[in-house]
């Protein structure tokens, strides 16, 4: 075979050997989810940026992305433009996002205003610190995501950047 | 034996295989606790001198703006702490910002000559994209008269228990 052909060949195993990879780190999932994570998380009850109480038991029935973030972590902030669009595209197909701010009021407010964030955002705070912790990140590590099915059942965490595709993937199937 | 399928060797494959492998092995999966990530000490170098260290591991930085110490009693009288020069980057999000990696020694003026307790708060983050949540990392100091035993009390303390203690911070 010429070396054009064995390039392309080669490059097709890379990807397959990169695809299977991504599907095995995606199912074994950054942290392990501990069991009961997503009824605790559902249980959740955290104040807004207007300080009204919020309980996510509210968005039960939708699919729902809880995105743990913070205003003083780069990589946090540079997915959210992506969940921005994935709101207004797949909103009316049932997703829901919700953003969990682990930081101060004020400066989530500012940040909120800047990426026109289109989905709810609670203040965490301590209480969303300990919840991070028992949705099973127990590094502690931001960003952060949850995904529940409408019937209230975990089907992905992941620890780490997100983006449109890979996310799509896993909300896909249950929307 | 022939170990060649079709134009692609075994090596090939395996390299193409490593090259995902080693991607999840860089993923999020393997990251270290915050205390490993992020390892801290602080003694006494001389009397009203306290070094504080940051032992960083690779992959991973600390954001200068963002440590915090505080003295328990505050009358122990924390001075300004001294930082050696960091790593500035332009981040796209929070322009520029100064940066530390490996080894980071800082030095904290202290009035007390007796015991207190230092309280350091930090946060750092993994090249992998994760950060931590901050961290409160504490050490007991005792202020001994003389400069030559001057030393922390908790050096024999079991890396564990001061694991235990590690608390998140109080904002």
């Amino acid at each position: 075979m010429k070396r054009p052909g064995r390039i392309a060949l080669f490059l097709v195993a890379a990807v397959s050997a990169l695809a299977a990879g991504y599907g095995l780190h995606s199912w074994n999932s950054a942290t392990a989810p501990v069991s009961g994570g997503a009824e605790q998380l559902m249980a959740a009850t955290l104040p807004d940026m207007e300080g009204n109480f919020q309980a996510l038991a509210q968005w039960r029935g939708k699919v729902i992305v809880v995105n743990f973030w913070a205003t003083w972590c780069p990589p946090c902030l540079k997915e959210i433009p992506e969940f921005v669009r994935m709101q207004e595209k797949l909103g009316p197909h049932g997703l829901q996002f919700v953003g969990i701010a682990i930081d101060n009021r004020d400066k989530v407010r500012e940040f909120a205003a800047k990426f026109r964030i289109n989905y709810p955002i609670l203040i965490g705070e301590m209480e969303g610190i300990e919840l991070v912790r028992r949705v099973g990140n127990d590094r502690g590590g931001l960003p952060f995501t949850v995904i529940v099915d409408r019937k209230g059942r975990l089907i992905g965490t992941e620890l780490g950047g997100l983006n449109e595709q890979k996310l799509t993937a896993i909300v896909a199937p249950a929307l | 034996m022939n170990l060649r399928i079709g134009a692609i060797s075994v090596v090939e494959l395996l390299v193409a295989a490593c090259t995902a492998c080693a991607l999840s092995a860089a993923a999020a999966d393997d990251l270290l606790a915050p205390e490993q990530a992020f390892r801290f000490s602080a003694r006494l170098i001389e009397p009203g001198l306290v070094e504080v260290r940051y032992r960083i591991a690779n992959g991973y930085y600390m954001y200068r703006d963002k440590f915090r110490f505080t003295a328990i009693p505050q009358s122990a009288g924390l001075g300004e702490a001294r930082f050696p020069p960091g790593k500035i980057k332009d981040d796209e999000f929070f322009g520029r910002v100064e940066t530390y990696r490996g080894e980071l020694l800082i030095r904290l003026p202290v009035k007390s000559a007796g015991a207190f307790t230092l309280q350091a708060v930090s946060q750092g983050c993994a090249d992998v994209g994760v950060c931590y949540i901050p961290v409160t990392q504490i050490e007991r100091l005792v202020a001994a008269r003389s400069s030559d035993d001057a030393t922390k009390s908790g050096g024999d303390e079991p890396d564990l228990l001061r694991r235990l203690r590690d608390a998140p911070p109080s904002r």
